[in-house]
């Protein structure tokens, strides 16, 4: 959990001040996946998984998503 | 039973912290590494090893059950998600004509960056002696 919420610390250094637009999407991407992590661990301490892994499915599917079509907004037509 | 924890425990502990490990690791390469392209190798791998590895050691700790299942399908979609997503962000970047880091850049930049002022200096001094003997 530590290490997770000090990930998280450090990409939104990356993310905000990334010399890139690119820089700042693969931050986001980490925090995204760094995320899913976070919310399924804390459903184990809560002692009832089941929600919170539904909403970590939820949560990865948008991720995943987002990430690619930003990407081909980013990237231009032919891609 | 060693030491009071089951083997299923230890084998799930020991799954979860080789998972941190790689996570460091990855966070390591994203603040360090010197070009774009160099960080995205280190988020896209590691960082898909790392998450998989903490979901695997969740289901051996879980035991075989229902969410166990849907633990299984969220790895699935990290499993899918963060190496289409890097690689495509990858993509996009050298499309767009980012720049790639290479060696000579680098000995440029350590060159730049070398106390370059000491010689400067030490050439002024030997400048500034000679217009003293000509004046």
């Amino acid at each position: 959990m530590v290490v997770l919420v000090m990930t998280i610390g450090l990409m939104m250094q990356r993310l905000f001040q990334g010399p890139t637009v690119f820089d700042r999407m693969n931050g986001l991407g980490v925090i995204t996946a760094d995320t899913i992590l976070l919310i399924v661990l804390f459903g184990f301490l809560d002692k009832q998984p089941g929600m919170y892994v539904d909403l970590a499915m939820a949560y990865a599917m948008m991720g995943c998503l987002g990430s690619v079509v930003l990407a081909k907004y980013l990237g231009g037509k032919k891609l | 039973m060693i030491f009071g924890f089951s083997i299923q425990e230890i084998i799930a502990c020991l799954l979860m912290g080789a998972g941190l490990i790689f996570l460091i690791g990855s966070m390591v390469g994203m603040l360090r590494l010197p070009d774009y392209y160099s960080r995205v190798h280190a988020s896209g791998n590691s960082e898909t090893l790392g998450t998989l590895l903490v979901f695997l050691g969740l289901i051996v700790y879980n035991g075989y059950s229902n969410v166990s299942a849907k633990i299984f399908i969220v790895a699935l979609f990290v499993f899918l998600g963060n190496p289409i997503g890097s690689h495509i962000l990858a993509k996009a970047a050298y499309r767009t004509g980012h720049p790639v880091w290479t060696q000579k850049q680098a000995v440029q930049h350590e060159l730049s960056t070398e106390p370059t002022s000491s010689v400067t200096t030490a050439e002024e001094k030997e400048a500034q002696a000679h217009a003293d003997l000509h004046n």
